[in-house]
């Protein structure tokens, strides 16, 4: 177990600084043991969140989370950072606010400021349909009273002085849902935020480690894999590691990893596309969305705007980003803030999105035995994160399902009881 | 020694301004003089001007230290351009530039003060601190964010659109110096069709602030690059590589758009974009004052500028060597110059906040000098090469990174490839020239011979050129990134050699971790001048080497592009049917409806209501989706699409659809109608006219290439207008010759294609949304216009009046028809719209069936209900929900409302749970203002004439 490590603190940093004295390793580096009571596959925001409430929440700290790069490599760094609770489903709405409230509190719960800007979320309508909508979830939030309400193209316009609210744009702003508590968040911090506070308590967290296999024994597939089986550990890059639970909490390579116990997912996998501009003085002070134009931006604290768009049309590994992206996004930018032609996109990129046939995760147990899932996470993972830990933590130590994910079994697919967040997913972020 | 000591010097024999020409510009609320060809950077400093910005974090004044376009000192906003690289950008005749990042300007900047409490905001501290109190950390972030660097963007700048450009070249050369020109001269010389692009304002590379022999050699090459009939873009820059050598080209030259974007399939790409010079990291190394040699060789003898008065040179390099002898060539005092290569050092530079005023060397002497010059090395810049999944290898012998295994149709020559002569780098570059040309007319003759022509492809593919060019050399370079002390690694993010230690120290030491902790290489550059020193500062703290640590993904774009001209001209193209003058005419209120612009009324809905009620009423319909559909398998491809039967529609019938996507949601509804033996034509709702096309084709193309079905989107093909109410019949009449109308030769749900006011091939169908007896009439679009008129002359006496969508919604509301995607929505499936006979599980397939076969058996689905108020005055808001009782549980909502004119009450549409679907129900409606009303499930969805004895009249 780890000694206690420093708080930060600006009284730390000042005796430090003062003192010129350097701060503790964030998380440890240890050897890789030959057993842990779990192994989680992914170092991003779900596995060590799950590996943080595992150690806080049940005491359950024999815990390694391997990673094939470095932790927040996949998702957890490539998303753009948006967090909202404006879900339309009442499970939806219930999962996603016990997230905020988790992310709320995060720079408190895990000494690190993680920079949640509570800045407030946009999504704008520009045809009587997606007001429509727009007024849907508006209803439904304040029943559950979520902070949301539509406002009119005069009030969009005080809050964002810089969209074109004329109605002589090609597809003029009807109205827009507003969810004040929505903002943005520093995606790196939170998933360091997790790894140290996991680390704190006992987790250990191994970079550059691959798992190449899941060792399952006694189930009906090849290899004696598949359903019926039972886990037994993993076979990386560095060696095998016996365990009797394995979490599956990657994206990207979900269905990958978990084709290697033998469980068959209905995933496929798709690019999603985001780019940043250049940094210039601040002057979007909102989370701007437009489902019609295919585009979400914010603007960070240190200038840069950030875009996201709908995940590519077509399955795709490939993280590198197309041309043809950037031309679209930027057109359907200027569209919304034509004032902007001057700004200059910086870089690219793209990451991957595991997308279910509802746009609902899988969550919890599989058909084999000690092998656990948290994927499927389509272009939403980085809001859930706290919460998919938290429930996933719990689905572990208690050996039973969470009712807040109860309705994430992969079961569901079998049984016909597919959930209903997809008319609202449809407007992503 | 004074800021003055910078200014013009005597006539350079290879300098690019023009003396004879002055140019007038403003900086910093001062007019200045330079002359044509200087860049801003150039004419500034000409002025003596040495300090051009402040740091991002410590706002420290800064000056040029690589005086081009990756300067990241030299950002600037000119007008109304946020973020100019002021080392690039030549100036021009009244322009105004002003400094960024100061605050309030630029000499005197309050925020300087953040220098002395520097050694507190290391890298990353704000992770550290701002924790608590949790409310406070909105304000922290409003006074971190005033410290965003960067220009300011003028909400009014205008979207000065450029259209964009396609090319098909056999090669794309990148980068316009001795071997990118000898590449592009060499393959064009061998007949293949060659683009050149230059990211400077010439060609020539480094050649230009080289010797006179230097320049002769540039200026050969160059005729013989124009000689060859090679297109040159100069100002422009390849700014990513995609798949299949798809290029994206920016060209910032172009006498009418700001940035144009060219897009070129280069069927090989040639990577020669030289080498960045690399800046040295030791204390005071961002003072005003420290320039890198190939910035003060450019400033010596491309624009006849005196860069300081009295010089120290640091280097390890003929590069180092040259900058000396230019500046002692031209009266500058070289007071000492410092031989890495002999072990000396430089240990650090201090001064004023305006300049350098001293060098402390290795061997503890001091050294007064205005101006430090290191030359210690180069970057190679392989982010096009990565692009195309090439990773670099680091070399320590000449301590750079070269290219490891490129992919076949890319290639790369001259200092990315490594070290030479002029010389050698000519030849090398001739080599990569001849074997790009080679390569290129293979993949012409692949193209061609997978392209359908009428003339063959004469003779077989041709060999693929092998590569045999000769290797570059490379150059013995010591390896130096940084000396004894520690200084700034990025310049543009502020973040030192000493935050890099202690963030890998922290354990953020791997160079992704690091770089996203300390923000390093994130800045406008992009690391192009910081990475290899982040990684040599990370290697050092972790004990490893540079090949070990590797170095972070370059990812696209090259350089950054502005967002107008990404966009280019935005494609949004507006719909309109061929009625549209007319509409516009006489008085419309126009509705955007997607791509369309529709009618949404003519002044009063309800009036028109009435008048379509009682008299007859007309409406463009044209954005109705319709596919024509031939073939002789159509009734299997409806039959999967629909949830109902299609095998046995008779010639001239009509049936209704349903269409459910696999899990068994609607997704579309309308007719389909029998025309002939082999040909349908089917109709979507407006918004579906795309999606549903693309649906059938996909059933088609992926499911069932076996069915012999041809679909072709008629939608703008026809313009389409519904005549509805009572005195229909004999409206149409008037204008119909040719097709018995009469009830019972053309009764409901019946096609007939015949001629309408003189029009030929028209299709008539006997349905309508109304509710009123209607004839929906498909005219070949460009007689539209002339049906429509001809209707409302021949109807004046019957009362005909146009009706826009509004009262059609109003009217299909009354007779309780759902819309999809507003009465249904993206989880209602099938049997919630009550038309479970449309449901046929006993077909053998149908899109959806496996889902609507469990859907059909549970209670548990939502359904759509009309719904009256108790009070009929009420209209409740659409997506108003529908509560239990008194609680807040949610069991439904209305999906649609309007006050109906013909019933003179509200009617509604909406959804609830099974428990509350049963006809009597009373429902309590929340309206958006908090009240609570009550309302009553109706036992029919039809408001009004629930028989439909109207429609079928």
């Amino acid at each position: 177990m780890a000694s206690k490590p420093p708080r930060y603190s600006a009284a730390g940093l000042l005796t430090k600084g003062a003192r010129g004295q350097t701060w503790p390793r964030v998380w440890r580096e240890v050897p890789l043991q030959k057993k842990y009571d779990v192994v989680i596959i992914g170092g991003g925001v779900h596995g060590l969140a799950t590996a943080y409430y595992l150690a806080t929440n049940h005491g359950i700290t024999n815990v390694a989370v391997l990673d094939k790069a470095y932790l927040g490599s996949g998702g957890s760094g490539r998303n753009t950072a948006i967090v909202r609770s404006n879900y339309l489903t009442p499970e939806g709405v219930a999962f996603y606010d016990r997230s905020l409230t988790l992310y709320n509190s995060m720079a408190v719960d895990l000494n690190m400021n993680v920079m949640f800007s509570e800045r407030g979320h946009l999504t704008l309508a520009h045809n009587d349909s997606a007001l429509r909508t727009m007024h849907w979830r508006a209803e439904v939030n304040k029943l559950q009273d979520i902070d949301s309400s539509v406002i009119d193209p005069n009030e969009i316009k005080k809050l964002v002085p810089s969209l074109d609210t004329s109605n002589e744009s090609r597809y003029p702003i009807l109205g827009a849902l507003y969810h004040p508590p929505g903002g943005i968040i520093r995606h790196d911090a939170v998933v360091w935020g997790y790894a140290r506070g996991a680390d704190h308590r006992g987790v250990e967290m191994h970079q550059k480690t691959e798992v190449l296999d899941i060792l399952v024994e006694g189930g009906d597939g090849p290899d004696g894999k598949g359903p019926g089986g039972k886990v037994t550990g993993v076979r990386t890059s560095r060696g095998d590691i016996s365990a009797p639970i394995v979490v599956n909490c990657t994206a990207g390579w979900a269905t990958l990893i978990s084709d290697m116990a033998g469980v068959k997912l209905p995933i496929s996998t798709r690019p999603l596309q985001a780019a940043v501009t250049e940094p210039v003085k601040v002057f979007l002070p909102a989370v701007v969305v437009s489902g019609s134009l295919h585009v979400y931006v914010s603007q960070t604290d240190r200038g840069e705007l950030v875009f996201g768009a709908a995940v590519d049309p077509y399955n795709n590994y490939n993280i590198r980003g197309s041309l043809d992206f950037t031309e679209g996004l930027a057109g359907h930018v200027l569209e919304l803030m034509p004032g902007l032609s001057r700004m200059r996109l910086l870089r690219q990129w793209a990451g991957l999105c595991d997308m279910t046939p509802d746009y609902s995760p899988v969550m919890g147990f599989t058909p084999v035995e000690g092998f656990l899932c948290d994927v499927g996470w389509g272009t939403y993972g980085f809001k859930a994160g706290p919460v998919a830990g938290e429930t996933m933590a719990e689905c572990i130590a208690t050996n039973s399902t969470p009712k807040l994910i109860e309705a994430f079994k992969l079961e569901r697919f079998a049984a016909g009881n597919l959930v209903g967040e997809k008319g609202a997913a449809a407007v992503g972020h | 020694m004074s800021a003055s000591e910078l200014g013009r010097l005597a006539a350079q024999s290879g300098e690019v301004i023009d003396r004879t020409s002055p140019i007038r510009f403003n900086w910093n609320g001062n007019s200045l003089t330079g002359f044509k060809g200087d860049t801003i950077a150039s004419a500034l400093m000409a002025n003596g001007e040495r300090i051009v910005s402040r740091s991002m974090k410590y706002h420290r004044p800064r000056g040029y230290m690589t005086a081009d376009f990756w300067d990241p000192n030299g950002f600037v906003q000119v007008g109304d351009d946020p973020n100019v690289r002021s080392g690039h950008r030549l100036i021009e005749d009244g322009m105004t530039i002003e400094p960024q990042n100061v605050w309030p300007s630029l000499d005197r900047d309050i925020k300087a003060a953040n220098g002395l409490v520097g050694r507190f905001l290391s890298a990353g501290f704000y992770y550290k601190t701002f924790i608590k109190p949790q409310k406070l950390w909105p304000a922290y972030e409003r006074v971190l964010s005033t410290f965003a660097p960067g220009g300011k963007v003028d909400l009014d700048t205008p979207h000065r659109y450029h259209d964009k450009r396609y090319t098909h070249p056999d090669v794309v050369v990148a980068g316009g110096g001795p071997a990118g020109m000898a590449a592009a001269a060499a393959a064009a010389e061998v007949g293949a069709n060659v683009l050149l692009v230059e990211h400077e304002h010439q060609l020539g590379g480094h050649l230009l602030w080289g010797s006179d022999a230097d320049r002769a050699v540039a200026a050969e090459l160059a005729n013989r690059v124009s000689a060859a009939g090679v297109e040159v873009l100069t100002n422009t820059t390849l700014t990513g590589r995609y798949e299949d050598n798809w290029v994206g080209i920016v060209q910032r030259s172009h006498p009418l758009a700001v940035e144009r974007l060219i897009k070129a399939r280069a069927k090989i790409l040639v990577v020669a974009p030289g080498l960045i010079e690399r800046p040295y990291v030791f204390a005071g190394n961002d003072k005003p004052g420290v320039m890198l040699s190939g910035a003060v060789r450019r400033l010596v003898n491309m624009y006849g500028v005196k860069p300081g008065a009295r010089a120290v040179v640091f280097t390890a390099n003929a590069e180092g060597d040259a900058a000396a002898a230019d500046l002692d060539r031209v009266g500058i005092d070289v007071a000492r110059v410092v031989d890495a290569r002999n072990g000396e050092n430089v240990v650090s530079a201090s001064g004023s906040s305006k300049s350098v005023k001293s060098v402390k060397l290795g061997d503890g002497s001091e050294v007064e000098a205005d101006l430090l010059v290191t030359a210690t090395g180069w970057t190679a810049p392989t982010s096009l090469l990565n692009m195309a999944g090439d990773r670099p290898v680091y070399d320590e012998g000449s301590a750079r990174f070269y290219p490891s295994v490129t992919v076949d149709n890319v290639l790369s020559t001259g200092g990315i490839s490594g070290d030479g002569s002029v010389d050698e780098l000519v030849a090398h570059g001739e080599a990569t020239g001849q074997l790009a040309a080679g390569r290129a007319s293979v993949v012409k003759h692949r193209v061609q011979a997978l392209t359908a022509r009428s003339v063959p492809v004469a003779g077989p593919e041709p060999e693929w050129t092998a590569d045999f060019r000769p290797e570059l050399g490379r150059d013995d370079h010591p390896e130096l990134f940084r000396s004894t002390t520690h200084g700034i690694v990025d310049f543009s993010e502020d973040v030192g050699s000493k935050d890099l230690v202690a963030a890998a120290k922290e354990g953020y030491d791997s160079v992704e971790l690091l770089k996203r902790y300390t923000t390093a290489t994130m800045g406008p550059a992009q690391g192009k001048l910081e990475t290899v020193n982040t990684v040599a500062v990370l290697a050092e703290a972790r004990g490893e080497t540079i090949e070990q640590v590797g170095t972070t993904v370059w990812r696209p774009p090259y350089v950054p592009i502005t967002l107008g001209g990404l966009a280019g001209r935005n494609f949004e193209p507006v719909r309109v049917s061929s009625i549209q003058p007319w509409h516009e005419a006489n008085g419309v209120t126009p509705i955007i409806a997607g791509a369309w612009i529709r009618p949404e009324h003519y002044g009063n809905p309800a009036d028109e209501v009435n008048n379509t009620r009682t008299n007859v009423g007309i409406t463009d319909v044209t954005p109705l989706g319709k596919l024509d559909l031939q073939g002789p398998d159509v009734p299997k491809l409806l039959s999967q699409l629909y949830t109902n039967k299609w095998m046995k529609l008779p010639i001239g019938s009509v049936r209704y659809g349903l269409m459910c996507a696999e899990d068994g949601v609607v997704l579309d509804d309308g007719v389909t109608g029998r025309l002939g033996e082999e040909h349908y034509l089917m109709t979507t709702t407006s918004s579906g006219a795309a999606s549903i096309w693309e649906w059938a084709e996909n059933w088609l193309q992926t499911e069932h290439p076996e069915w012999q079905v041809h679909v072709t989107p008629v939608t703008t093909g026809y313009t389409s207008i519904n005549v509805a109410g009572p005195k229909s019949r004999e409206l149409v009449g008037r204008l119909v010759d040719d097709v018995d109308l009469s009830a019972e030769a053309f009764d409901y749900m019946r096609v007939r294609t015949g001629t309408v006011a003189g029009v030929e091939n028209c299709i008539m169908w006997r349905i309508g949304f109304t509710g009123e007896l209607s004839f929906e009439l498909h005219v070949p679009s460009g007689y539209g216009l002339h049906v429509w008129e001809t209707l409302m002359a021949e109807g004046a006496d019957l009362g005909v009046k146009p009706f826009g969508l509004e009262a059609q919604r109003i009217m299909r509301l009354e007779k309780g028809h759902f819309i999809v995607g507003q009465d249904t929505d993206g989880l209602t499936q099938a049997p919630a719209v009550g038309m479970n006979a449309l449901i046929k599980l006993d077909k053998e397939d149908f899109a959806g069936k496996a889902e609507l076969a469990w859907a059909m058996e549970s209670d548990q689905v939502p359904h759509v209900v009309a719904i009256q108020t108790v009070d009929p005055t009420i209209v409740p808001g659409e997506a108003c929900q529908i509560l239990k009782g008194t609680t807040n549980e949610i069991v439904g909502r209305i999906t649609s409302s309007r006050m109906s004119p013909t019933l003179n009450r509200s009617v509604c549409l909406g959804q609830v749970d099974t428990a509350h679907a049963e006809a009597g129900t009373e429902l309590t409606v929340l309206l958006r203002n908090g009240q609570r009303i009550k309302a009553n499930v109706m036992s029919h969805h039809a408001h009004f004439d629930p028989e439909g004895e109207r429609l079928r009249g």
